[in-house]
C-alpha cells in the first residue's frame, strides 16, 4: 500500500509541476521589472530575446523536424532590415516590425521551397548554411547600406505605443519579453492544433505521414517560414536594444548555439528551450564565466547531450512525469 | 582579350580544385556515413594553423602539408571512435553532435591561437611567364598539387581494394558487410581520409589567403554547394561541379560583380535543387537520408 501512496502522490506531483513551471516562468520574467537592478533588466532583455529565438527555432527543429541553420540569419536580417527603415527611410518602429517579418517571410519562403521539397532535412540544412554564410558576407560587404564589417550604429528608441514609452531600459525589457511571449504562445498553440499534431508526423516519418493525408511540403514550408519570420521579429528589437549591430550577428556561430540550447533543453517539447536559454546563456553569465571557455564546455555539454540524452532536460523530466502519473493510474486504486 | 580569358579560366580551375578538395570530404562522409560533418571546416581551419606552425619553425610548407594531413587524420580517427561511431543510425544526431565539436574547436582554437589573421610564406614566390599568361607560382603550385591530391584519391576510390570497399559501402551497407566488408574498420577509414583532405585543403587554403580561428564558415559554405550540385553522396560530382563552380566564381566575378562573387554558387544551389535533383552524378529517387 505503501508503493501505491508513493505513487498517487508521484501523480499529483506530476499534474501540478506544469503549473509550478509556468509560475517559476512569470517569476522569472517579473523579477527584473520591479527589481532596479539595471543590470538584471539588461541581462533579462538579453535572455528573453534568447528564449524567444529558441522558442521559434523549436517551431520548425523540434515539432517539424527540419535542422534550419539560417535562423541567426534572419535575426541579424531583421535588425539591420528594421534599422535601415527606421533611419534611413524615417519609418516608425513599430512599423518596421511587421515590415521585416513580411520580408523575411518572403526570403525563407525562397529559399525554404527549393530545399523542402525533399525527404530528409538534409538539402534544407545545407541551403540554410549556405544561406547563412551569404548574407553574413553581404552584410560584412554591402559598406554602404549595412556599413560593413565594423557594423552600425542605432541611434533610435522605439517611439511611445498608445502613450506609453518604451524607449528607457524596462519598456526594451517589456518589448522582448512580449516577443517572447508571442513565440511561446504560437508555439502554445500549434502544439495543441491539427496543424501541429500533423508536424510531429511528418517529423516522425515523412512517408507515412504522406499517406495520411497531410500535405507534407506545405506542413514544413509554413513551420520554416513562421520560425524565420518570428526570428526577425526578435531581430528588430535587437537593434534598439543593443545600439550596435554588426555582422557577426548573422554568423553561423549564433545558429549554433541556438540549436546547441535547444537541444539541450529538450526538442520538441514546449519548456525546452526556456531551459536549454537558461542553462546555456544565463548560467554562464551569472557566473561570468570567460566567453571562450564557457561556449568550449557548453560544446561538450551539446555533444554528451546528443550521445547520452538525445531528449534533452525538458525531455527527460516529461518522461518522468508521464511515468509517475501513468503509474498513478494504475495505481491500486478502487476498482482496479 | 584572350589572355585576359584563359587567365580568368585558369584561376577559376585553380579555386575549382581548392573547393573540390574541401568538397570531398564531406561528400565521402555523407556518402557512407550518412553524416552531415558541419565540423569538416574545422578541420581546414586546424590544418591551416598546423602548416602555419610549421612554416614559422623553419620546417618548411612540405613537413606542413604532410603534418596537416597526419594531424587532421588522426583528429578524424579520434572523433569517429568518441562520438560519430554512435551517431551513424541518426543523421540529424550526427549533424547536432558535429554542432558540438565545432563549438569545443573553434572556441579553444580561438583562445590558443588568438583571433588574429596569420599567413604563412609560400615555398615560391614570383610569378611564371606562360604563353603570355601571367601566373603566380604559389597559385600554380596550388593547381598543381589540388589536381594531384584529387587525382590520386579519386584513383584510390576506383582501383584499390580499400576503394572498393568504400564504393560498395555507398552502395550497400548491409550487402557490403555480407560480402566480407569490414564495415566498422571502413568506416573509421573514410573519417579518417576526409578529415586528411580537409587538412590539406586547409594548408592550400592558408597559402594563398590570411588565416584565423573563424575561418572556417567560408570553405565549408563551398564544400556544402558542391555537394548538392554533384549530386549528395558522390565524390566524382563533387570534383567536377567544384571546377565548375570555380569556373563560375571567376568568370561571374571577372565579367559580371565581383562584389558577388559568394552569391554564384548560392544561386547555382538554389537552381540545382530546383530542377536538377540528381545534381551532376546523384542517383535519383535513392532514399539517401
Amino acid at each position: 500500500m505503501t508503493a501505491g501512496k508513493h505513487a498517487a502522490l508521484l501523480g499529483r506531483a506530476a499534474r501540478w509541476l506544469p503549473v509550478f513551471g509556468w509560475l517559476l516562468l512569470a517569476a522569472l520574467i517579473a523579477m527584473p521589472a520591479f527589481g532596479s537592478s539595471r543590470y538584471l533588466i539588461y541581462l533579462g532583455t538579453l535572455l528573453a530575446l534568447q528564449a524567444a529565438l529558441a522558442t521559434s527555432l523549436n517551431l520548425v527543429m523540434g515539432y517539424a523536424g527540419q535542422f534550419a541553420m539560417s535562423h541567426a540569419a534572419f535575426y541579424g536580417f531583421g535588425a539591420y532590415l528594421s534599422a535601415i527603415l527606421v533611419s534611413s527611410f524615417g519609418l516608425n518602429f513599430w512599423v518596421s516590425i511587421p515590415l521585416a517579418m513580411a520580408i523575411a517571410a518572403v526570403v525563407a519562403t525562397a529559399i525554404g521551397y527549393p530545399a523542402l521539397r525533399y525527404t530528409g532535412g538534409v538539402q534544407l540544412a545545407l541551403v540554410t548554411f549556405a544561406f547563412g554564410e551569404l548574407a553574413r558576407l553581404t552584410a560584412a560587404n554591402w559598406h554602404s547600406v549595412t556599413g560593413g564589417p565594423m557594423g552600425m550604429r542605432v541611434l533610435y528608441a522605439p517611439a511611445p505605443l498608445l502613450g506609453i514609452d518604451f524607449g528607457s531600459g524596462r519598456g526594451l525589457y517589456a518589448i522582448a519579453v512580449a516577443m517572447f511571449l508571442i513565440s511561446l504562445a504560437l508555439v502554445f498553440f500549434v502544439q495543441r492544433s491539427r496543424f501541429g499534431r500533423a508536424l510531429v508526423a511528418v517529423r516522425e516519418d515523412e512517408v507515412l505521414a504522406s499517406f495520411l493525408g497531410i500535405d507534407v511540403m506545405r506542413h514544413k514550408l509554413i513551420a520554416y517560414v513562421a520560425s524565420s519570420a518570428l526570428a526577425a521579429m526578435a531581430g528588430t528589437a535587437y537593434a534598439p536594444i543593443m545600439s550596435f549591430i554588426s555582422p557577426d550577428l548573422l554568423s553561423a556561430q549564433e545558429s549554433i548555439s541556438l540549436i546547441g540550447a535547444l537541444i539541450v533543453g529538450g526538442i520538441g517539447t514546449l519548456a525546452g528551450p526556456i531551459v536549454g536559454t537558461l542553462v546555456f546563456f544565463g548560467v554562464p553569465e551569472l557566473l561570468r564565466a570567460a566567453r571562450l571557455y564557457r561556449l568550449v564546455a557548453l560544446g561538450v555539454v551539446v555533444v554528451l547531450v546528443v550521445l547520452f540524452m538525445p531528449q534533452g532536460v525538458a525531455g527527460l523530466a516529461r518522461q518522468r512525469l508521464d511515468r509517475w502519473r501513468r503509474a498513478a493510474a494504475l495505481g491500486p486504486g478502487p476498482g482496479r | 582579350m584572350w589572355t585576359d580569358i584563359a587567365q580568368t579560366l585558369l584561376d577559376g580551375v585553380m579555386v575549382g580544385g581548392l573547393y573540390a578538395t574541401v568538397a570531398v570530404g564531406v561528400t565521402l562522409v555523407f556518402g557512407i556515413m550518412g553524416i552531415l560533418n558541419f565540423a569538416h571546416g574545422q578541420m581546414v581551419m586546424l590544418g591551416a594553423y598546423v602548416a602555419f606552425y610549421c612554416v614559422t619553425a623553419g620546417w618548411g610548407f612540405w613537413v606542413g602539408l604532410a603534418a596537416a594531413m597526419a594531424g587532421m587524420g588522426l583528429f578524424g580517427f579520434v572523433l569517429e571512435r568518441l562520438v560519430f561511431r554512435h551517431t551513424l543510425t541518426d543523421h540529424m544526431a550526427g549533424l547536432t553532435a558535429s554542432l558540438g565539436v565545432i563549438m569545443v574547436v573553434e572556441n579553444l582554437a580561438a583562445a590558443v591561437f588568438t583571433p588574429d589573421h596569420r599567413s604563412f610564406e609560400p615555398p615560391f614566390a614570383g610569378s611564371v611567364q606562360l604563353l603570355g599568361l601571367t601566373l603566380s607560382s604559389q597559385r600554380l603550385l596550388v593547381l598543381v598539387l589540388v589536381l594531384a591530391l584529387v587525382g590520386v584519391f579519386y584513383l584510390f576510390l576506383q582501383k584499390t581494394r580499400l576503394g572498393k570497399a568504400i564504393r560498395a559501402m555507398g552502395q550497400n551497407r548491409t550487402g557490403a558487410a555480407l560480402a566480407g566488408v569490414q564495415t566498422t574498420h571502413i568506416t573509421a577509414l573514410v573519417f579518417v581520409l576526409g578529415s586528411a583532405m580537409a587538412g590539406a585543403a586547409g594548408v592550400l587554403y592558408g597559402s594563398l589567403f590570411a588565416i584565423n580561428p573563424y575561418m572556417a564558415g567560408g570553405p565549408l559554405m563551398k564544400g556544402f554547394i558542391l555537394t548538392v550540385l554533384g549530386g549528395l553522396g558522390s565524390v566524382p560530382g563533387a570534383v567536377l561541379a567544384g571546377f565548375l563552380l570555380g569556373l563560375a566564381e571567376s568568370v561571374g566575378s571577372r565579367y559580371l560583380s565581383a562584389s558577388f562573387r559568394d552569391g554564384y554558387g548560392f544561386i547555382l544551389m538554389i537552381v540545382a535543387l530546383l530542377w536538377f535533383p540528381t545534381g551532376l552524378f546523384g542517383t535519383r529517387g535513392k532514399a539517401r537520408v
